[in-house]
Protein backbone atom coordinates (compact mmCIF):
# COMPACT_ATOMS: atom_id res chain seq x y z
CA UNK A 1 0.00 0.00 0.00
CA UNK A 2 2.59 2.34 0.90
CA UNK A 3 6.00 3.33 -0.19
CA UNK A 4 8.26 4.42 1.98
CA UNK A 5 10.81 6.98 0.59
CA UNK A 6 13.68 8.44 2.19
CA UNK A 7 16.67 10.43 0.52
CA UNK A 8 19.71 9.73 2.23
CA UNK A 9 22.13 11.48 -0.05
CA UNK A 10 23.05 15.19 -0.91
CA UNK A 11 24.93 14.38 -4.08
CA UNK A 12 21.97 14.35 -6.52
CA UNK A 13 18.49 16.06 -6.14
CA UNK A 14 15.63 13.96 -6.52
CA UNK A 15 12.27 14.68 -7.48
CA UNK A 16 10.35 12.69 -4.87
CA UNK A 17 6.74 13.40 -5.72
CA UNK A 18 7.77 11.84 -9.28
CA UNK A 19 9.66 8.63 -7.59
CA UNK A 20 7.10 8.01 -5.70
CA UNK A 21 4.25 8.39 -8.59
CA UNK A 22 6.13 5.82 -10.73
CA UNK A 23 7.00 3.38 -7.85
CA UNK A 24 3.40 3.58 -7.25
CA UNK A 25 2.27 2.87 -11.05
CA UNK A 26 5.09 0.27 -11.28
CA UNK A 27 3.57 -1.41 -8.05
CA UNK A 28 -0.20 -1.24 -9.76
CA UNK A 29 1.39 -2.47 -12.96
CA UNK A 30 2.79 -5.45 -11.50
CA UNK A 31 -0.35 -6.35 -9.43
CA UNK A 32 1.71 -5.76 -5.97
CA UNK A 33 -0.59 -2.20 -4.95
CA UNK A 34 -1.63 -3.78 -2.10
CA UNK A 35 2.24 -4.44 -0.91
CA UNK A 36 4.33 -2.21 1.03
CA UNK A 37 7.93 -1.33 -0.66
CA UNK A 38 10.34 1.13 0.85
CA UNK A 39 12.72 3.34 -1.00
CA UNK A 40 16.34 4.45 -0.19
CA UNK A 41 18.07 6.94 -2.19
CA UNK A 42 21.91 6.69 -1.50
CA UNK A 43 24.69 7.79 -2.62
CA UNK A 44 28.07 6.29 -4.13
CA UNK A 45 29.64 6.01 -0.92
CA UNK A 46 26.71 4.26 0.73
CA UNK A 47 25.52 1.61 -1.82
CA UNK A 48 29.63 0.42 -1.95
CA UNK A 49 29.48 0.25 1.78
CA UNK A 50 25.99 -1.94 1.75
CA UNK A 51 27.17 -3.89 -1.55
CA UNK A 52 30.40 -4.60 -0.09
CA UNK A 53 28.64 -5.95 3.46
CA UNK A 54 25.91 -8.32 1.69
CA UNK A 55 27.83 -8.98 -1.79
CA UNK A 56 31.60 -8.49 -1.06
CA UNK A 57 32.05 -6.39 -3.78
CA UNK A 58 34.04 -3.01 -2.69
CA UNK A 59 32.33 -0.63 -5.54
CA UNK A 60 29.21 1.36 -6.03
CA UNK A 61 26.01 0.00 -8.24
CA UNK A 62 22.47 1.31 -9.25
CA UNK A 63 20.44 -0.93 -7.44
CA UNK A 64 20.37 -3.16 -4.52
CA UNK A 65 16.91 -5.31 -3.70
CA UNK A 66 16.18 -7.07 -0.44
CA UNK A 67 13.26 -9.16 -0.26
CA UNK A 68 10.78 -9.32 2.35
CA UNK A 69 10.23 -12.75 0.69
CA UNK A 70 13.11 -14.38 0.39
CA UNK A 71 12.76 -17.29 -1.64
CA UNK A 72 9.31 -16.19 -3.79
CA UNK A 73 9.36 -17.80 -6.91
CA UNK A 74 9.13 -15.41 -10.32
CA UNK A 75 5.81 -14.99 -11.31
CA UNK A 76 4.20 -15.99 -8.13
CA UNK A 77 2.86 -13.19 -5.97
CA UNK A 78 3.33 -13.49 -1.97
CA UNK A 79 0.97 -14.95 0.08
CA UNK A 80 0.29 -12.55 2.75
CA UNK A 81 -1.75 -13.17 5.45
CA UNK A 82 -1.62 -10.46 8.25
CA UNK A 83 -0.88 -6.41 7.73
CA UNK A 84 2.73 -6.90 8.33
CA UNK A 85 3.66 -9.01 5.46
CA UNK A 86 1.70 -6.89 2.94
CA UNK A 87 5.30 -6.04 2.31
CA UNK A 88 8.11 -6.64 -0.46
CA UNK A 89 10.69 -5.20 0.97
CA UNK A 90 13.66 -2.50 0.02
CA UNK A 91 15.04 -1.25 -2.66
CA UNK A 92 18.43 0.99 -2.53
CA UNK A 93 19.21 3.20 -5.45
CA UNK A 94 21.96 4.44 -5.89
CA UNK A 95 21.40 7.33 -7.55
CA UNK A 96 24.85 9.06 -7.94
CA UNK A 97 25.40 6.03 -9.73
CA UNK A 98 22.81 6.09 -11.66
CA UNK A 99 23.18 10.10 -12.51
CA UNK A 100 26.80 9.69 -13.77
CA UNK A 101 25.79 6.89 -16.22
CA UNK A 102 22.97 9.15 -17.12
CA UNK A 103 25.49 11.97 -17.68
CA UNK A 104 27.69 9.52 -19.98
CA UNK A 105 24.69 8.46 -22.33
CA UNK A 106 22.88 11.76 -22.02
CA UNK A 107 19.56 9.93 -20.69
CA UNK A 108 16.82 11.24 -18.51
CA UNK A 109 17.65 10.74 -14.89
CA UNK A 110 14.29 10.52 -13.29
CA UNK A 111 13.23 8.19 -16.25
CA UNK A 112 16.17 6.12 -15.73
CA UNK A 113 15.17 6.34 -11.72
CA UNK A 114 11.92 5.15 -12.78
CA UNK A 115 13.80 1.72 -15.16
CA UNK A 116 16.10 0.99 -12.09
CA UNK A 117 13.10 1.09 -9.74
CA UNK A 118 10.93 -0.75 -11.93
CA UNK A 119 14.03 -3.66 -12.11
CA UNK A 120 14.41 -3.73 -8.23
CA UNK A 121 11.24 -4.30 -8.00
CA UNK A 122 11.33 -7.27 -10.15
CA UNK A 123 14.01 -8.53 -7.79
CA UNK A 124 11.86 -7.99 -4.67
CA UNK A 125 8.85 -10.16 -6.75
CA UNK A 126 11.69 -13.64 -6.96
CA UNK A 127 13.17 -12.27 -10.37
CA UNK A 128 16.89 -13.32 -10.70
CA UNK A 129 19.00 -12.76 -13.62
CA UNK A 130 21.87 -14.94 -12.53
CA UNK A 131 21.22 -16.88 -16.47
CA UNK A 132 19.82 -16.25 -19.88
CA UNK A 133 16.35 -17.92 -18.94
CA UNK A 134 16.53 -16.04 -15.52
CA UNK A 135 16.78 -13.16 -17.09
CA UNK A 136 14.33 -13.53 -19.84
CA UNK A 137 12.16 -14.10 -17.29
CA UNK A 138 11.67 -11.16 -15.60
CA UNK A 139 10.24 -9.68 -19.01
CA UNK A 140 8.10 -12.74 -19.47
CA UNK A 141 6.76 -12.72 -15.86
CA UNK A 142 5.76 -9.15 -16.50
CA UNK A 143 3.95 -9.42 -19.40
CA UNK A 144 1.96 -12.62 -18.32
CA UNK A 145 0.98 -11.24 -14.80
CA UNK A 146 -0.71 -8.38 -16.97
CA UNK A 147 -1.51 -8.86 -20.08
CA UNK A 148 -4.17 -11.62 -19.30
CA UNK A 149 -3.38 -13.47 -21.89
CA UNK A 150 0.22 -15.19 -22.03
CA UNK A 151 2.73 -13.98 -24.52
CA UNK A 152 5.42 -15.73 -26.04
CA UNK A 153 8.49 -14.59 -24.94
CA UNK A 154 11.73 -14.70 -26.66
CA UNK A 155 15.43 -13.48 -26.52
CA UNK A 156 14.92 -11.44 -29.60
CA UNK A 157 11.94 -9.93 -27.77
CA UNK A 158 14.32 -8.05 -25.55
CA UNK A 159 16.29 -6.48 -28.94
CA UNK A 160 13.24 -5.50 -30.27
CA UNK A 161 12.25 -1.68 -30.50
CA UNK A 162 9.02 -1.97 -28.33
CA UNK A 163 5.70 -1.11 -30.38
CA UNK A 164 2.83 0.30 -29.14
CA UNK A 165 0.41 -1.85 -30.68
CA UNK A 166 -1.74 -3.52 -28.36
CA UNK A 167 -1.34 -6.80 -30.99
CA UNK A 168 2.03 -7.32 -30.23
CA UNK A 169 2.97 -6.71 -26.86
CA UNK A 170 2.02 -6.86 -23.40
CA UNK A 171 -0.17 -4.81 -21.91
CA UNK A 172 2.29 -4.41 -19.46
CA UNK A 173 4.75 -2.78 -21.73
CA UNK A 174 1.93 -0.38 -23.19
CA UNK A 175 1.27 0.61 -19.49
CA UNK A 176 4.65 1.31 -18.58
CA UNK A 177 5.11 3.70 -22.27
CA UNK A 178 2.12 5.33 -21.55
CA UNK A 179 1.87 5.67 -17.82
CA UNK A 180 5.52 6.04 -17.08
CA UNK A 181 7.50 6.70 -20.32
CA UNK A 182 9.36 3.68 -20.23
CA UNK A 183 9.57 0.44 -21.86
CA UNK A 184 9.98 -3.20 -20.64
CA UNK A 185 13.50 -2.84 -23.23
CA UNK A 186 15.11 -0.03 -20.23
CA UNK A 187 14.02 -2.17 -17.49
CA UNK A 188 15.66 -5.79 -18.58
CA UNK A 189 18.67 -3.94 -19.58
CA UNK A 190 19.22 -3.32 -16.50
CA UNK A 191 21.32 -6.48 -16.09
CA UNK A 192 23.33 -6.37 -12.76
CA UNK A 193 23.18 -7.57 -9.51
CA UNK A 194 20.87 -9.32 -6.89
CA UNK A 195 20.13 -10.07 -3.26
CA UNK B 1 48.49 58.52 92.99
CA UNK B 2 45.24 59.00 90.60
CA UNK B 3 47.54 59.20 88.02
CA UNK B 4 49.09 56.15 88.99
CA UNK B 5 46.10 54.32 89.42
CA UNK B 6 44.92 54.90 85.70
CA UNK B 7 48.05 53.57 84.55
CA UNK B 8 47.65 50.86 86.37
CA UNK B 9 44.21 50.49 85.15
CA UNK B 10 45.06 50.97 81.58
CA UNK B 11 47.91 48.27 81.47
CA UNK B 12 45.30 45.97 83.26
CA UNK B 13 42.90 46.71 80.43
CA UNK B 14 45.44 45.98 77.75
CA UNK B 15 47.22 43.08 79.51
CA UNK B 16 43.29 41.61 79.12
CA UNK B 17 42.87 42.21 75.59
CA UNK B 18 46.01 40.34 75.65
CA UNK B 19 44.60 37.43 76.93
CA UNK B 20 44.31 34.29 74.90
CA UNK B 21 40.67 33.57 76.12
CA UNK B 22 39.58 37.18 74.95
CA UNK B 23 41.37 37.01 71.99
CA UNK B 24 40.00 34.04 70.14
CA UNK B 25 36.54 34.76 71.68
CA UNK B 26 36.98 38.11 69.21
CA UNK B 27 38.84 36.87 66.41
CA UNK B 28 36.00 33.74 65.78
CA UNK B 29 33.25 35.94 65.82
CA UNK B 30 33.71 37.88 63.01
CA UNK B 31 35.18 35.10 61.11
CA UNK B 32 32.15 33.10 61.63
CA UNK B 33 29.89 35.82 60.34
CA UNK B 34 31.83 36.08 57.29
CA UNK B 35 31.40 32.66 56.51
CA UNK B 36 27.54 32.95 56.91
CA UNK B 37 27.75 35.59 55.55
CA UNK B 38 29.62 34.94 52.69
CA UNK B 39 29.42 38.59 50.46
CA UNK B 40 31.91 40.67 52.38
CA UNK B 41 31.72 44.68 52.56
CA UNK B 42 34.63 46.82 52.45
CA UNK B 43 33.70 47.94 55.55
CA UNK B 44 34.18 44.87 57.53
CA UNK B 45 37.62 44.19 55.51
CA UNK B 46 39.59 46.39 57.52
CA UNK B 47 38.16 45.27 60.95
CA UNK B 48 38.50 41.15 59.92
CA UNK B 49 42.00 42.09 59.05
CA UNK B 50 42.64 43.88 62.21
CA UNK B 51 41.44 40.80 64.31
CA UNK B 52 44.29 38.35 61.86
CA UNK B 53 47.46 40.81 63.22
CA UNK B 54 45.38 41.21 67.10
CA UNK B 55 45.94 36.79 66.71
CA UNK B 56 49.16 37.17 66.30
CA UNK B 57 51.40 33.92 67.06
CA UNK B 58 49.54 33.08 70.12
CA UNK B 59 49.47 29.26 70.40
CA UNK B 60 45.99 27.98 70.86
CA UNK B 61 44.80 30.96 69.06
CA UNK B 62 46.64 30.02 65.91
CA UNK B 63 45.98 26.83 65.59
CA UNK B 64 42.52 27.71 65.20
CA UNK B 65 42.93 30.38 62.92
CA UNK B 66 45.35 27.36 60.76
CA UNK B 67 42.03 25.55 60.07
CA UNK B 68 39.53 28.77 60.10
CA UNK B 69 41.83 29.58 57.09
CA UNK B 70 41.58 25.82 55.52
CA UNK B 71 38.32 26.88 54.50
CA UNK B 72 38.29 27.67 51.17
CA UNK B 73 37.26 31.43 51.58
CA UNK B 74 40.63 33.73 51.00
CA UNK B 75 40.77 37.21 51.02
CA UNK B 76 39.36 39.71 48.14
CA UNK B 77 42.65 41.13 46.43
CA UNK B 78 41.66 43.31 43.44
CA UNK B 79 39.45 45.25 45.37
CA UNK B 80 36.36 44.68 42.77
CA UNK B 81 33.81 44.14 45.96
CA UNK B 82 33.37 40.80 44.94
CA UNK B 83 34.50 37.53 46.75
CA UNK B 84 37.35 35.22 45.28
CA UNK B 85 38.35 31.67 46.83
CA UNK B 86 40.59 29.24 45.95
CA UNK B 87 37.91 27.60 43.91
CA UNK B 88 37.40 30.98 41.66
CA UNK B 89 41.22 30.88 41.45
CA UNK B 90 41.23 27.07 39.81
CA UNK B 91 38.44 28.07 38.23
CA UNK B 92 39.84 30.72 36.21
CA UNK B 93 43.10 28.44 35.57
CA UNK B 94 40.89 26.00 33.77
CA UNK B 95 38.49 28.29 32.01
CA UNK B 96 42.21 29.39 30.46
CA UNK B 97 42.96 26.02 29.00
CA UNK B 98 39.76 24.94 27.88
CA UNK B 99 39.45 27.98 25.78
CA UNK B 100 42.85 27.61 24.81
CA UNK B 101 42.11 23.96 23.73
CA UNK B 102 38.80 25.04 22.10
CA UNK B 103 40.44 27.63 20.52
CA UNK B 104 43.10 25.05 18.78
CA UNK B 105 40.28 23.09 17.40
CA UNK B 106 38.00 25.51 16.37
CA UNK B 107 38.84 25.25 12.39
CA UNK B 108 38.01 28.74 11.54
CA UNK B 109 37.32 31.84 13.05
CA UNK B 110 34.92 32.93 10.56
CA UNK B 111 31.63 31.20 10.19
CA UNK B 112 31.22 28.86 6.65
CA UNK B 113 29.41 30.28 4.02
CA UNK B 114 26.23 28.83 2.70
CA UNK B 115 25.55 28.02 -0.98
CA UNK B 116 23.06 29.69 -3.13
CA UNK B 117 22.95 33.07 -2.17
CA UNK B 118 21.75 32.93 1.21
CA UNK B 119 22.59 35.78 3.49
CA UNK B 120 23.33 35.46 7.22
CA UNK B 121 21.72 37.48 9.88
CA UNK B 122 23.07 36.93 13.31
CA UNK B 123 21.60 38.06 16.88
CA UNK B 124 23.08 36.29 19.44
CA UNK B 125 22.82 32.56 19.10
CA UNK B 126 20.18 32.75 16.76
CA UNK B 127 20.84 33.29 13.06
CA UNK B 128 18.55 34.10 10.07
CA UNK B 129 19.34 33.24 6.15
CA UNK B 130 17.58 35.31 3.62
CA UNK B 131 17.35 34.27 0.45
CA UNK B 132 15.07 36.31 -2.67
CA UNK B 133 14.27 34.18 -5.18
CA UNK B 134 11.92 35.44 -8.41
CA UNK B 135 9.70 37.41 -6.42
CA UNK B 136 9.28 34.72 -3.16
CA UNK B 137 11.23 35.63 -0.20
CA UNK B 138 12.70 32.76 1.53
CA UNK B 139 13.96 33.03 5.32
CA UNK B 140 15.42 29.99 7.53
CA UNK B 141 15.86 30.73 11.62
CA UNK B 142 17.55 28.61 14.03
CA UNK B 143 18.87 28.90 17.05
CA UNK B 144 22.15 27.19 18.21
CA UNK B 145 20.93 26.96 22.13
CA UNK B 146 19.71 23.04 22.94
CA UNK B 147 21.07 21.94 19.39
CA UNK B 148 23.73 19.46 20.48
CA UNK B 149 22.06 15.89 20.99
CA UNK B 150 22.60 13.84 23.73
CA UNK B 151 25.85 11.34 22.88
CA UNK B 152 24.50 8.19 21.75
CA UNK B 153 27.75 6.67 21.19
CA UNK B 154 28.76 3.99 22.96
CA UNK B 155 31.54 4.12 25.10
CA UNK B 156 35.06 3.32 23.57
CA UNK B 157 36.67 -0.36 23.95
CA UNK B 158 38.81 -1.01 26.33
CA UNK B 159 42.90 0.08 25.65
CA UNK B 160 41.23 2.49 23.23
CA UNK B 161 42.22 5.86 23.92
CA UNK B 162 38.75 7.89 24.74
CA UNK B 163 40.32 10.96 22.81
CA UNK B 164 40.57 8.99 20.03
CA UNK B 165 37.19 7.93 19.86
CA UNK B 166 35.33 11.45 20.84
CA UNK B 167 32.81 12.20 18.43
CA UNK B 168 32.17 15.78 17.31
CA UNK B 169 29.91 17.67 18.87
CA UNK B 170 27.75 18.67 15.69
CA UNK B 171 24.76 21.37 16.38
CA UNK B 172 21.39 20.04 15.00
CA UNK B 173 18.74 22.67 15.12
CA UNK B 174 15.22 23.13 14.66
CA UNK B 175 14.80 25.01 11.90
CA UNK B 176 12.13 27.14 10.46
CA UNK B 177 11.41 27.92 7.03
CA UNK B 178 8.92 31.29 6.05
CA UNK B 179 7.84 31.34 2.34
CA UNK B 180 6.41 34.52 1.06
CA UNK B 181 5.34 35.37 -1.84
CA UNK B 182 4.87 39.40 -3.43
CA UNK B 183 1.20 40.20 -2.24
CA UNK B 184 -0.11 37.51 -0.38
CA UNK B 185 -1.25 38.16 3.11
CA UNK B 186 0.49 35.12 4.78
CA UNK B 187 3.86 33.23 4.86
CA UNK B 188 3.82 30.12 4.54
CA UNK B 189 6.22 28.12 7.45
CA UNK B 190 7.53 25.20 7.42
CA UNK B 191 8.92 23.86 11.36
CA UNK B 192 11.54 21.62 10.07
CA UNK B 193 14.29 19.22 12.72
CA UNK B 194 16.87 16.44 12.18
CA UNK B 195 15.95 13.55 13.24
CA UNK B 196 18.14 12.35 16.19
CA UNK B 197 18.23 8.55 14.46
CA UNK B 198 20.36 9.82 11.71
CA UNK B 199 22.99 12.22 13.69
CA UNK B 200 26.37 10.65 14.41
CA UNK B 201 25.51 6.84 12.65
CA UNK B 202 27.32 7.20 9.78
CA UNK B 203 27.11 3.61 8.34
CA UNK B 204 24.05 2.15 9.48
CA UNK B 205 21.37 1.19 6.67
CA UNK B 206 18.44 2.24 8.44
CA UNK B 207 18.40 5.55 8.69
CA UNK B 208 16.08 8.35 8.96
CA UNK B 209 16.02 11.30 6.38
CA UNK B 210 18.41 14.26 6.04
CA UNK B 211 16.36 16.36 7.90
CA UNK B 212 12.22 16.29 8.29
CA UNK B 213 9.04 18.50 8.16
CA UNK B 214 6.97 18.48 11.36
CA UNK B 215 4.32 20.82 10.84
CA UNK B 216 3.14 23.34 8.34
CA UNK B 217 0.77 26.64 8.83
CA UNK B 218 0.70 29.81 7.36
CA UNK B 219 1.83 32.31 9.69
CA UNK B 220 1.69 36.65 9.45
CA UNK B 221 4.74 37.75 7.89
CA UNK B 222 7.88 38.11 9.92
CA UNK B 223 5.94 37.20 13.41
CA UNK B 224 8.20 35.83 15.89
CA UNK B 225 5.36 33.71 17.46
CA UNK B 226 3.46 30.76 16.10
CA UNK B 227 0.27 31.82 15.78
CA UNK B 228 -2.01 28.83 17.40
CA UNK B 229 -5.13 29.93 16.03
CA UNK B 230 -4.10 29.11 12.63
CA UNK B 231 -4.41 25.93 11.02
CA UNK B 232 -1.11 23.60 11.40
CA UNK B 233 -0.25 20.82 9.47
CA UNK B 234 1.17 18.10 11.40
CA UNK B 235 3.56 15.38 9.14
CA UNK B 236 3.03 12.86 11.33
CA UNK B 237 -0.22 11.36 9.50
CA UNK B 238 0.00 13.43 6.33
CA UNK B 239 -0.49 11.34 2.90
CA UNK B 240 2.72 10.63 1.93
CA UNK B 241 2.11 12.37 -1.81
CA UNK B 242 1.60 15.83 -0.36
CA UNK B 243 4.76 15.58 2.00
CA UNK B 244 6.73 14.63 -0.93
CA UNK B 245 5.31 17.72 -2.97
CA UNK B 246 6.02 19.70 0.30
CA UNK B 247 9.53 19.19 0.30
CA UNK B 248 10.12 19.24 -3.62
CA UNK B 249 8.39 22.82 -3.36
CA UNK B 250 11.02 23.48 -0.24
CA UNK B 251 14.18 21.72 -2.74
CA UNK B 252 12.90 24.24 -5.28
CA UNK B 253 13.97 26.96 -3.18
CA UNK B 254 16.91 26.25 -2.07
CA UNK B 255 15.96 24.26 1.15
CA UNK B 256 17.27 20.26 0.49
CA UNK B 257 19.40 17.87 1.55
CA UNK B 258 22.58 19.97 0.39
CA UNK B 259 21.48 22.94 2.64
CA UNK B 260 20.44 20.97 5.48
CA UNK B 261 24.10 19.40 5.62
CA UNK B 262 25.35 22.82 4.98
CA UNK B 263 23.26 24.28 7.97
CA UNK B 264 24.56 21.84 10.01
CA UNK B 265 27.95 22.96 9.35
CA UNK B 266 26.66 26.81 10.02
CA UNK B 267 24.87 26.10 13.25
CA UNK B 268 27.83 23.63 14.45
CA UNK B 269 30.55 26.48 13.97
CA UNK B 270 28.28 29.31 15.57
CA UNK B 271 27.49 27.22 18.27
CA UNK B 272 31.22 26.62 18.93
CA UNK B 273 32.27 30.61 18.64
CA UNK B 274 29.39 31.23 20.84
CA UNK B 275 30.57 28.73 23.65
CA UNK B 276 34.02 30.03 23.12
CA UNK B 277 32.47 33.31 23.50
CA UNK B 278 30.46 31.98 26.93
CA UNK B 279 33.76 30.88 28.05
CA UNK B 280 35.77 33.97 27.78
CA UNK B 281 32.89 35.89 29.29
CA UNK B 282 32.40 33.64 32.59
CA UNK B 283 36.87 33.68 32.89
CA UNK B 284 36.27 37.33 33.16
CA UNK B 285 33.62 37.13 35.05
CA UNK B 286 35.00 35.27 37.66
CA UNK B 287 38.02 37.20 37.25
CA UNK B 288 35.79 40.45 38.03
CA UNK B 289 37.69 41.90 34.71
Amino acid sequence: MVVLLRNLQNVVPIRRARLRKDVETLKRILGVQRFDVGIVCVDNRKIQHINNIYRKKNMPTDVLSFPFYEDLRPGKLPCALHGDEYNLGDIFLGVEYVMQQCQERSWDFHGTLTVVAAHGICHLLGYRHETEEEWDEILYGIQVRRVGWPIKHSNTMLSKPVTRSFGTVGRCQVLLEKELGISIKLVSRWKHEVL
Amino acid sequence: MLKSLTRAVSIAARLTNKAPSVSVCRATEPLVRSVLCAPTSATTRPFTRSIWLMCGNNGAASDRRAKLLGSKHTLPSCGCGGLHTEGDKAFVEFLSDEIKEEKKIQKSKTLPKMSGGWELELNGTEAKLTRFISGEKVTVTFNVNNSIPPNMEEEPEQGQKSEDNEPDVVSTPNFVIEVTKQGAKNSLVFDCHYPEDEIGHGEGEDESEIFTIREVSFQPEGDEDWKETSYTLNTDSLDWALYDHLMDFLADRGVDNTFADELIELSTALEHQEYIKFLEDLNGFIKCQ
